[in-house]
């Protein structure tokens, strides 16, 4: 018996908006409890909403990069049920006419790459956070997050498999953190996920009983629990029960899924017109200008590297995949003749220093600037590149500039022949043993050689000359 | 419309109707939807429906914050709360 | 009065509450505002102010939020209820002046059509002991038909401004949709919800809306078109102008003394100059339906935000959230208001919305559809406002459809969001009676025109209950 999996999501991305979907209240993240809470987020009585035209943009320029189908005339519903963090008993959504129809996205999952197209993107405005553990007996509600705008984005049920999954919503955030329209800060709670899983007997045409998995917002968490779900549906199937088709929550302690507490009659949402909210119109003028300031995308950077700085495929994906690297490695690349060593730099120690601090780029000490100056340096052999190394960590602790470093602690490379000369003379001079063990075929004291003049240059020498100078020397 | 659609619609509603009101509520629902059911003779094919009277579309507004901290006011009107959130009975997921 | 220095504003306002002290029978008023109206009406005193309705004690129906005051709409939800913000509607009244006595009494969550549902008791019609003024905006028609004040706002969602002003012989206007705001109203059915002012006569009314209109950011459902004068056109001549006549009105089924009083206030426009014109509105007998179900559908949603979480009322010590939900409203909404909800979340309900909803707005802009082509025909549309006069309380039944058929006639203006307005046209057995005018969409001037103009002939407008005003 083989089984297919059938995957969806539905992942709901904050935009990052200064204010939210419907009224001016503050979005800002981490405030205190409800100091951002506009009379309508309340929902107080006699209040109104009134629609944030930023929102719809930013959702429009996700239409566009997924080659959507963009609804000029968008509509809203009302879906009606009852929840503390939801204060008119209802969420303002967009069930008949979402913004943003069809679309698609390309992942690439297990070296292969496959186009997962979606099915519409949504614009809705956010609950409030309840908060469960503060009070005894009691929640405390926050509505601090209450209206704030969420585009929320439908794939069509075409991932195969867990790792496809996290691909895909990976693909979204890098998508979505590259035109600016979410800061993909998971952690925050700026995307989360549903996913839909269900499982189906190969070649069959029916698709399975689907569980939703609710929000879900780490990749690792994802990969988990869709995991643990195939298997749990596989096992009730093979005992002969059915799957049933239900809200389940994931559990990260235990690593297991397990259904949500809800009724079955509240699952009726009435949705219906909001009669307060007039269609709101995208002119053709609007779109046009939206087209037109559309950031360069992950892909066309990966290209442009290619073919006209120069960079090999690896760097060019790796730098292209995050914006603040590929940021960084332009900027410093105005400051720089030689991109593709910054490339290889960028690639190389400054995220193998990323990694060791666990920071972002734009976290770091290093500014595009001073990176740039670093690798100019090296570029003009002012430093050798042993030597950049530890000015970099030097920056990297302190931020200081790269030519005072340099300058402070005497860095610059040894050019003067004539020194080098000298002293690659003596080194031979003062082990003969050595140079009579070379001569007679061990070749491997070459490098005892150079190492003995870097010694004594305190590695300014600039490694090439002193390679030549040596070979001119000892032969 | 049955006791069952009452018992439903009632918790959509998150109403109760006491007992002794319920075979009175049942009925006048009954009689309202048997009033409202006379629509249903007229042919509105290719129709469509009006939401708002107001054939325009909406104005909106830019994204700048307007709004004041009106946690004090707001957390006073509450019929439960403390200085920092509204409080409800503890909710289980 | 006030300016020609009879009286000061101060003691106007003192008279005022006099007034409804001795009228307390009424019970026209849920809230006073006294300290704030003397200190108000005081500082006209001492800096005289030009603005349009300086000093006049108005009475706002307690649908408005007013800041810091009590706004209840009649509801025991609500009934600890302090807005920490006023609706446009107020804020507008009393930037041109107005001094704000009092919130008036009304039907709970304006549904209703005889003041009978409120949490805070009956109010009283000022022309019988038991007889009802009319709904939702019963105490604001009251109020002026005893002469307590000369004005007061109200709320039209199916005809709570024109029902109550025919019973209670006031005049009593419903804008164009979109006219006023609808900033700080509650909400009971969006779509169809439109403020308005009720006065003894037209050009009061007139005055009022001059104030009350504005084009609110706050509100995108709200109209941004020229606002005119509305005073302007009231002296206009209706010589050659056009009366629809709607010939699908089934006034056989009415007294024959309504018949006969409407009959003659046409005569009374003819006379006038008007002409008379035969239209047909085919669809108008399926605007209670209509209504019956897209205003349920409405209402059911806006009024899931009481929920006793963020304010109003709340039920004692429930033992989680569900009781908290079901007890706070339960406890917190009457009959009525539950009929309401619960029609509304059948209609909208999986299975049934096709069905109903959908089905509604669609006949709804058939009916709009009917207006559009009437009114290229004629400048205005007449018909009686209320199948009678007032009725005693309680005189309905308990069949709800009885009350709901009561709005026959009014109806239809809100589906199609046209202006329309009503004025006291006669006297059945001591009992004021209303005629209805309904205008094209945006033409209040129209309305105000037709009716001061009748006005100016007739003294319908005149009477109380103790006799003619002078």
């Amino acid at each position: 018996m083989t089984w297919e999996t059938v995957i969806g999501l539905e992942i709901h991305a904050q935009l990052s908006t200064k204010s939210k979907l419907f009224s001016g209240g503050s979005t800002e993240f981490g405030a205190e409890s409800n100091t951002h809470v506009d009379l309508i987020d309340m929902g107080l009585p006699g209040v109104l909403p009134v629609a944030n035209k930023e929102a719809f943009y930013k959702a429009i320029r996700f239409g566009l990069a997924t080659g959507a189908e963009i609804n000029q005339v968008s509509s809203f519903d009302r879906k009606n049920y009852f929840y503390p963090d939801l204060p008119k008993g209802y969420q303002i959504t967009q069930m008949t006419k979402p913004i943003i129809e069809k679309g698609s996205i390309k992942i690439f999952a297990d070296d292969s790459e496959k186009v997962i197209n979606i099915t519409r993107a949504h614009l809705e405005e956010d609950a409030g956070k309840s908060i469960h553990d503060l009070f005894e007996g009691e929640t405390g509600v926050d509505l601090n997050r209450a209206g704030t705008p969420l585009l929320e984005i439908v794939s069509e049920p075409e991932i195969s498999n867990a790792k496809e999954a996290v691909a895909y919503f990976k693909a979204v955030r890098q998508l979505v953190t590259f035109l600016d329209i979410c800061d993909g800060n998971m952690a925050q709670g700026s995307m989360r996920c549903d996913v839909n899983v269900s499982i189906k007997k190969s070649g069959d045409k029916e698709l399975g009983t689907r569980a939703e998995l609710k929000n879900i917002n780490s990749f690792k968490f994802i990969e988990k629990a869709i995991n643990y779900e195939i298997d749990r549906q596989i096992r009730v199937i093979e005992s002969g029960d059915s799957v049933v088709q239900e809200t389940r929550l994931y559990d990260s302690e235990k690593n297991e899924t397990r259904s949500m507490r809800s009724k079955e009659e509240a699952n009726d949402y009435r949705y219906f017109p909001c009669p307060d909210l007039l269609p709101v119109v995208i002119s053709d003028k609007e779109l046009q200008e939206i087209k037109e300031s559309l950031p360069e995308l992950p892909e066309e950077k990966e290209h442009r590297y290619i073919s006209d700085v120069g960079l090999d495929e690896s760097e060019a994906k790796i730098i292209s995949s995050s914006k603040t690297m590929a940021n960084m490695f332009e900027e410093a690349s105005t400051k720089t003749n030689d991109a593709k060593l910054v490339a290889k730099w960028l690639v190389g120690d400054v995220s193998a220093l990323l990694n060791k601090d666990n920071i972002d780029i734009e976290e770091s000490n290093l500014s595009p600037e001073n990176f740039g100056k670093l690798i100019e340096r090296i570029s003009d052999s002012t430093i050798s590149g042993k030597i950049a190394k530890s000015v970099l960590e030097e920056v990297w602790e302190s931020g200081s500039d790269v030519d005072e470093i340099v300058e402070t602690k005497g860095l610059v490379q040894i050019q003067d022949e004539s020194i080098l000369v000298e002293i690659a003379k003596k080194v031979v001079e003062s082990n003969p043993d050595q140079v009579t063990a070379y001569k007679g075929g061990k070749d491997k004291l070459f490098s005892f050689f150079v190492g003995q003049v870097m010694k004594e240059t305190q590695g300014k020498a600039n490694p090439k000359s002193v390679n030549e100078i040596l070979k001119k020397i000892l032969n | 419309m049955d006791k069952k659609t009452v018992t439903t619609i009632s918790y959509l509603s998150r109403l109760k109707i006491d007992e002794e009101k319920e075979e009175k509520i049942t009925n006048d629902l009954e009689n309202i939807i048997k009033f409202v059911d006379q629509l249903n003779d007229i042919d509105t094919s290719d129709i469509e429906p009006l939401t708002n009277p107001l054939e325009k579309t909406a104005k909106t507004r830019d994204d700048i914050v307007t709004a004041d901290n009106l946690k004090k006011e707001l957390l006073e009107i509450a019929p439960s709360s403390n200085e920092d959130y509204f409080l409800v009975p503890r909710v289980v997921e | 009065m006030i300016s020609h220095k009879e009286i000061s504003n101060k003691e106007l306002v003192k008279e005022v509450y006099k007034l409804i002290n001795e009228n307390s029978h009424l019970n026209a008023f849920i809230t006073l505002n006294e300290d704030s109206s003397l200190k108000k009406a005081e500082n006209f005193d001492n800096n005289p102010s030009d603005s349009s309705l300086a000093g006049i004690p108005i009475a706002q129906k307690d649908l408005f939020c007013t800041k810091n005051l009590r706004t209840t709409c009649g509801s025991k939800i609500l009934d600890n209820f302090i807005p920490p913000y006023s609706a446009t509607v107020i804020d507008n009244l009393e930037k041109a002046g107005c001094i704000s006595i009092g919130k008036t009494n009304m039907d709970e969550f304006a549904m209703g059509s005889s003041n009978e549902t409120s949490y805070f008791g009956n109010v009283h019609n000022p022309w019988g002991e038991n007889l009802v003024p009319g709904g939702s905006s019963g105490g604001s028609a009251s109020a002026i038909a005893a002469g307590i004040v000369p004005a007061a706002s109200g709320t039209d969602t199916g005809g709570s401004i024109r029902q109550p002003a025919s019973l209670c012989g006031i005049t009593g206007l419903k804008p164009t949709y979109g006219r006023v705001s609808r900033w700080g109203m509650i909400a009971f059915a969006s779509s169809l919800d439109q403020a308005g002012p009720m006065a003894r006569t037209a050009e009061d009314c007139a005055l009022l809306l001059n104030e009350m209109c504005s084009h609110d950011i706050k509100d995108t459902t709200s109209l941004d078109e020229n606002i005119p004068n509305f005073e302007d056109a009231l002296n206009q001549s209706l010589k050659g102008k056009k009366i629809g006549v709607v010939k699908d009105l089934d006034l056989a089924s009415l007294d024959n003394n309504v018949v006969e009083v409407y009959e003659n206030s046409l005569k009374e426009f003819v006379s006038l100059g008007a002409e008379l014109v035969d239209i047909s509105l085919p669809n108008l007998s399926l605007s209670v339906p209509t209504y019956y179900v897209v205003a349920p559908a409405e209402c059911s949603s806006n009024l899931s935000r009481f929920d006793g979480v963020k304010f109003g009322r709340r039920s004692q010590n429930p033992k989680d959230l569900e009781e908290l939900y079901i007890q706070t409203r339960s406890e917190g909404f009457g009959d009525e208001v539950k009929r309401r909800i619960l029609i509304g979340s059948y209609v909208l309900s999986a299975g049934y919305y096709d069905a109903y909803y959908k089905k509604a707005q669609q006949v709804r802009r058939l009916i709009k559809k009917d207006f559009d082509e009437a009114f290229s025909d004629v400048d205005v549309i007449m018909t009686p406002t209320t199948r009678g006069a007032a009725f005693e309380m309680g005189s309905k039944g308990s069949d709800p459809i009885q009350m709901y058929l009561e709005d026959l006639f009014t109806i239809s203006a809100n589906l199609a969001g046209l202006p329309a307005m009503s004025l006291p046209n006669g006297n059945i057995d001591n009992k004021p009676i209303g005629l209805q005018i309904i205008g094209n969409f945006l033409d209040e001037s129209s309305i105000l025109n037709f009716a001061h103009m009748y006005q100016t002939k007739t003294n319908w407008h005149m009477l109380t209950p103790e006799g003619v005003i002078k």
